[in-house]
């Protein structure tokens, strides 16, 4: 039983021990930190602070080398109007080679100079004047906690203040706050109070609060205590203020309904840039999708071609007349023709092609052959055969389709010139074929009567001994305006309708005089001005 | 009843009877005593506590300046004759034994002491600098008297003899009397004013 006593007496002593030393050890820990401080702080030597009310340390530093024993310093201290004292020494040897020799007192009056001396084997090594409750150096504010204050980026810091009787209303505190993961921070001062709210702060993020505590410097004044260990504190995540909200929802649905606005207002354009109408023909051919379905053929016939052909170009079939299409006459500049059916575009192109052609040279040509018809006595002779072939003309041409009009005559017709031949005549006629041969050399022929309509000056197509009905005359013309140039001249307008006539001799004629007539109409659309064209007659043999 | 009038047959003239008569002097004894409570110098109430330690802190502070301004005095700032001054030192063990009456009348024997050194260092002072520090310090003193009576505590009067009492120290430099006054106001003044029972709150 003894012995159990014994060992509990032991283990209490041993506990008690470890404890007397940690807190030993903090002490000097405290100590050292402390020091440090004023060593950075403070320049005058000795370097002292209070802690308390009660304690009172000063110490100074000397290298170890020229260090004495401590037996060699003496620390004597005076009060006003008092006796001087001495402070018994203790030397804390420090890292870096350096020594400390400290003085401590538990006594210490306030509010009285104190004059300090410090002797080195009786020589006077330091010497300092100072006021007790001037050099406070105060412990850390301890049980510093932060709390969330239930708003929003606020954090509520709180903090014990070092028991000092009377001197409470004297302290004032530094608060430090920053991100855990920076060392960039803010300081906030606190006076007299145990208590800071910490604003500004960002939401959902950690901060690291610190406080450290000095005395105003009116009635007491210090050091600025070292910092208290660092506290950790996430501040609340942020909310949905509903003031915001709705003030987000308001402006958002503002600018969709101006947006739409705009939109409205401006749909045509838009429509039309993103998705723009494809043309379609369907306006030019009323009817043509609708009635019969795209079949061109039909509607043409039905509505007879009204916008491509008018009715002047149009000769009736029932208008036969022995003609003999010598050229064509280009009056109006050439005009955009509409579109035609391939077949048909082909054959005017080549046939515009060939006549400009053969354009310039004729025209010379033209004028000697006309000259030399005029002047000769043969012209004379063939004059009787002219005023017949006006009398035929007049007939024929009262039996003429009377959608022929003058305006014929500025476009780009054919125009023919009648002559009559008979067989009497032929060999005449040749001769003054053949007067005016050489000049038309140029000209094919043949036995076929491959007769080609000249654009422009009409000279005559010849082929000898076929049945190409000659023309006695040719003519010329202005540019623009085609005029009658007088008896003299036979001319006869013929539309463009395709017509295509037999131009065999006259031997081909019947004894009725009626003259084959092969019509070849075009269905498709045909120019209403249209450019001199080149038509190709068929070839025809003749055997007569 | 005594303000009813009585009115007479013909109810044109009112008669002034008995009760209206005896009614006069009263009215005039109010009447006085108004006018004499508005015109009554003094306080008829008593002061607010003055608990605020800024303001003896505004007078810490320009003691210390008149202390700066003493010690930056060349010529015509010393004392003529030697004060007797409050001792400055605060043991925080012996103040406490002491009750809140020694507390006070120490402090205010101490306000008495300076007071007069002020002025016996008012007219020893040449430099006209130095007047102004020394004015505005005696006026200084005067307002703390204020404030101590504010808190309630009991005015005290120290004998004539009071220079030879302990606690007191003799100075003959005008810059030491000026340094005692600062520690002074520093330490017990400041202490009896934060541990004044009027600034602290019931405590039910």
């Amino acid at each position: 039983m003894i012995c159990e006593i014994l060992s509990r007496l032991l283990a209490l002593c041993a506990i008690a021990c470890v404890a007397r030393a940690g807190s030993t050890l903090q002490d000097a820990r405290d100590f050292e930190e402390k020091v440090s401080i004023l060593l950075k702080e403070e320049s005058e030597t000795p370097k002292c602070f209070a802690e308390g009310r009660k304690d009172f340390t000063c110490f100074w530093e000397e290298d170890e080398e020229r260090a004495g024993s401590v037996d060699q310093y003496s620390f004597t201290y005076t009060y006003q109007n008092e006796n001087s004292s001495r402070c018994p020494l203790r030397a804390v040897p420090t890292a870096g080679g350096k020594m400390l020799f400290v003085c401590h007192l538990n006594r210490i009056p306030m509010f009285v100079q104190m004059d300090i001396q410090v002797h080195r084997e009786g020589i006077l090594i330091h010497n300092r004047s100072l006021l007790i409750e001037l050099v406070f150096l105060l412990d850390p504010p301890a049980n510093v906690t932060v709390s969330s204050t239930g708003q929003q980026g606020q954090l509520n810091v709180t903090w014990v203040p070092p028991p000092l009787k009377y001197m409470d209303d004297s302290m004032m505190y530094e608060v430090f706050y920053s991100l855990a993961d920076s060392h960039i921070g803010k300081v906030e001062v606190a006076r007299a109070r145990s208590e800071y709210i910490l604003r500004g702060l960002q939401s959902s993020r950690k901060y690291k609060v610190q406080v450290r505590v000095k005395l105003d410097g009116v009635s007491y004044n210090g050091y600025w205590s070292a910092w208290s260990d660092p506290v950790f504190m996430e501040t609340l995540p942020a909310e949905f203020d509903p003031l915001i909200i709705s003030l987000t929802l308001i402006i958002s649905f503002i600018f969709i309904v101006l947006c739409l606005a705009m939109l409205l207002s401006h749909h045509r354009f838009l429509i039309k840039k993103i998705w723009p109408a494809i043309p379609t023909p369907d306006s030019k051919f009323q009817g043509l999708f609708t009635i019969y379905g795209g079949n061109f053929q039909e509607w043409l016939g039905q509505t007879n071609g009204s916008l491509w052909l008018t009715p002047a170009f149009i000769y009736s079939e029932e208008c036969p007349s022995p003609l003999e299409v010598l050229s064509e006459l280009s009056l109006c500049p050439s005009m955009p023709s509409p579109p035609l059916p391939p077949k048909a575009s082909r054959a005017l192109s080549a046939v515009r092609n060939e006549g400009r052609e053969l354009r310039n040279g004729l025209e010379e040509r033209a004028l000697l052959v006309r000259d030399n018809l005029d002047g000769k006595t043969d012209g004379e002779r063939a004059a009787p055969h002219h005023h017949l072939l006006l009398d035929r003309l007049r007939a024929l041409h009262q039996h003429q389709v009377p959608c022929s009009q003058s305006s014929l005559l500025e476009s780009q017709d054919t125009y023919v010139t009648l002559s009559a031949n008979n067989n009497s005549d032929d060999e005449r006629v040749d001769r003054n074929l053949e007067e005016a041969l050489p000049l038309e050399a140029p000209f094919p022929s043949g036995n076929t009567a491959l007769c080609e309509s000249h654009s422009d000056l009409g000279s005559a197509p010849q082929s000898s001994g076929s049945g190409c009905i000659s023309s006695q005359s040719s003519f010329e013309y202005p540019n623009h305006a085609w005029m009658a140039k007088g008896p003299g001249y036979t001319y006869m307008a013929v539309a463009d309708s395709g017509v295509s006539m037999d131009y065999s001799p006259m031997s081909r004629v019947d004894e009725n005089g009626k003259v084959p007539v092969y019509t070849n109409e075009y269905k498709n659309a045909i120019p209403a001005h249209r450019k001199p064209f080149l038509v190709r007659q068929y070839p025809v043999h003749d055997d007569g | 009843m005594g303000n009813r009038r009585t009115y007479g047959p013909n109810r044109e003239d009112p008669v002034r009877g008995y009760a209206d008569a005896a009614m006069e002097f009263p009215r005039l004894l109010a009447l006085l005593l108004l006018v004499l409570d508005w015109t009554q110098p003094g306080l008829s109430s008593p002061l607010r506590p003055i608990c605020d330690l800024r303001v003896l802190n505004h007078f810490i502070q320009e003691a210390r300046d008149a202390e700066g301004a003493m010690k930056s005095c060349r010529e015509g700032c010393g004392l003529s004759q030697s004060v007797t001054v409050p001792q400055t030192t605060v043991d925080f063990d012996v103040w406490e034994k002491k009750n809140a009456l020694e507390q006070a009348q120490e402090v205010q024997t101490g306000l008495w002491l300076l007071q007069q050194s002020l002025n016996t260092l008012q007219t020893s002072v040449t430099n006209t600098a130095m007047h102004s520090h020394i004015d505005n310090t005696i006026r200084n003193l005067l307002s703390i008297n204020a404030v101590l009576r504010s808190l309630n505590i009991q005015e005290f009067t120290p004998p004539a003899n009071a220079t030879d009492l302990e606690g007191t120290w003799r100075v003959s430099l005008a810059t030491e009397l000026l340094q005692v006054h600062v520690n002074f106001l520093r330490g017990k003044v400041h202490l009896l004013l934060s541990s004044a029972q009027a600034c602290k709150p019931d405590v039910s």
